[in-house]
């Protein structure tokens, strides 16, 4: 029952080139979403539309070229406003490439709150998942499942 | 119009349940209090701010979406988390960011 998905993969380029699609929208809309607007610093915003489900959160730390921390929520849902939900990402240089390592994490720290909001990010990727799976222009789409 | 596939998997319809359910604050609170341990329905409702009847209620939606079970200890009926419900979810999550991270890899490597 764990609340923060995990995983990692191997990507042929450097750290550098790979943290860069995750702060300049040109290249992060070229894999994930359709419109996005990064201010990559502290507490810049995050916020990314993905099939109409509009992601929105703040970068928490920015860290180049190894770690990226984004607040991840979206805009009307309740259950997982924004920045409710921690992405977390790191960058680590692997032969002559890169692995990266993301973390979802959603829980908050139970001890600062009671009325935690345990597994609120599995509703939005509900959500994104559903729509992405629609038929339709959707640039990620062409590129099949692991 | 989407198109939707005839035969539904029993896999999607238990993780729309299970997401379904989760969408709920208090359902979501009434699971972290058993995350802590088993409880009767009369002692999550002393612990939530909701009748016994809507913890009922809650409950069995967790139930039905396959996140709590109801067990004996005793004489008594308690309330557990059941984990193996959660793997759906964890599925899904998954099957968000999977083709996104592979489309990511594709694009960087595909430029060389």
């Amino acid at each position: 029952m764990s609340a923060t998905f995990r995983t990692s993969i191997e990507i042929a380029a450097a750290q550098e080139e790979v943290f860069d699609y995750f702060v300049r929208p040109e290249l992060l809309v070229r894999w994930m979403g359709d419109y996005a607007r990064l201010e990559a610093s502290e507490g810049g915003i995050f916020s990314v539309d993905i099939n109409g489900v509009m992601i929105r959160g703040h970068f928490v730390r920015v860290e180049r070229p190894n770690l990226i921390e984004i607040a991840w929520g979206e805009a009307g849902n309740a259950a997982m406003p924004p920045g409710a939900t921690r992405l977390l990402v790191t960058l680590a240089a692997q032969g002559a490439g890169t692995r990266l390592t993301l973390e979802h994490i959603g829980l908050v720290p139970p001890e600062a709150k009671k009325h935690a909001m345990g597994w609120p990010h599995f509703i939005a990727r509900l959500a994104i998942a559903a729509r992405g799976d629609d038929p339709g222009p959707d640039p990620w789409k062409t590129t099949p499942p692991g | 119009m989407v198109h939707k596939p005839l035969l539904v998997k029993r896999s999607d319809q238990q993780t729309t349940a299970a997401l379904k359910a989760l969408g709920e604050p208090r359902r979501v609170e009434i699971l972290q209090l058993l995350r802590k341990g088993s409880l009767a329905v009369g002692e999550i409702a002393a612990r939530v701010d909701v009748t016994q009847q809507a913890v009922s209620q809650h409950l069995a939606v967790l139930g039905q979406a396959g996140l709590v079970e109801a067990r004996r200890e005793g004489t008594r009926s308690v309330y557990a988390v059941r984990p193996d419900g959660f793997a759906p979810v964890e599925e899904f999550v998954r099957s968000f960011w999977t083709p996104r991270l592979r489309a990511l890899k594709d694009d960087i490597e595909g430029k060389k």
